[in-house]
């Protein structure tokens, strides 16, 4: 077990796929992490020593923005947007589709759940 | 896709002669303007523009934050009220 970034635990998989476990870590990011501090990428992470864990620690603090940071980065963001009073911003505060994509049928990410209509029915 | 660098950002001529008019002179009107396609730029923080929305003209204050997007952003075009509850789904 290695703790990486905080909470996250990956576990006895190959070490590229263990990294995209944590948030704000995808695979092209992970392999860059391996390629930069020598890790050989079909290595899986019980076979890591202390030291390369170690690494990897410190290349994302130093790198990137990942878990509870980022999420609160995203959050400030769209909060921004909506403090403006932008089109965005709008958009974000009904919890519609922020890019212009159809609302009349789908959208349901956004939307939730389909509501029933009261007397909709022939 | 974005817009060349090259050209600079897009404002229509008349936004601008205005801009300036009341940077000089006596500040804190309302400048109304038509051109939603103009970009917000640099010098117009401060300034309140009142952006047509095809109906009335919607009173931007202009901040920091909103450089680089356009007038029409701040001023909404649709209005939606919600649906109303059905009036034969009542009466049942």
């Amino acid at each position: 077990m290695a703790r990486i970034a905080g909470v996250n635990i990956p576990t006895n998989k190959r070490v590229p796929i263990a990294l995209t476990y944590i948030t704000g870590i995808g695979s092209t990011s992970a392999v860059e992490i391996c390629e930069a501090v020598k890790i050989d990428q079909a290595r899986r992470v019980n076979e890591l020593s202390d030291s390369e864990v170690l690494a990897v620690r410190e290349y994302i603090d130093a790198n990137l923005s990942v878990e509870g940071d980022l999420r609160r980065e995203v959050q400030m963001n769209i909060k921004r947007l909506m403090d403006l009073g932008c089109y965005r911003g709008l958009r974000h505060r009904r919890n519609l589709p922020v890019r212009g994509q159809r609302t009349h049928t789908n959208a349901r990410t956004r939307k939730g759940p389909a509501r029933a209509i009261a007397g909709k029915k022939k | 896709m974005s817009r060349s660098v090259w050209k600079g950002p897009f404002v229509d001529s008349y936004v601008l002669k205005k801009a300036e008019v009341s940077l000089e002179g006596g500040r804190n009107e309302v400048i109304k303007i038509w051109s939603r396609r103009s970009t917000i730029l640099p010098q117009f923080v401060g300034l309140t523009f009142g952006v047509y929305n095809g109906r009335k003209h919607i009173p931007v204050m202009i901040s920091e934050d909103m450089i680089g997007q356009k007038f029409g952003e701040y001023s909404p075009t649709r209005t939606y009220y919600g649906h109303g509850a059905d009036k034969k789904a009542k009466r049942k």
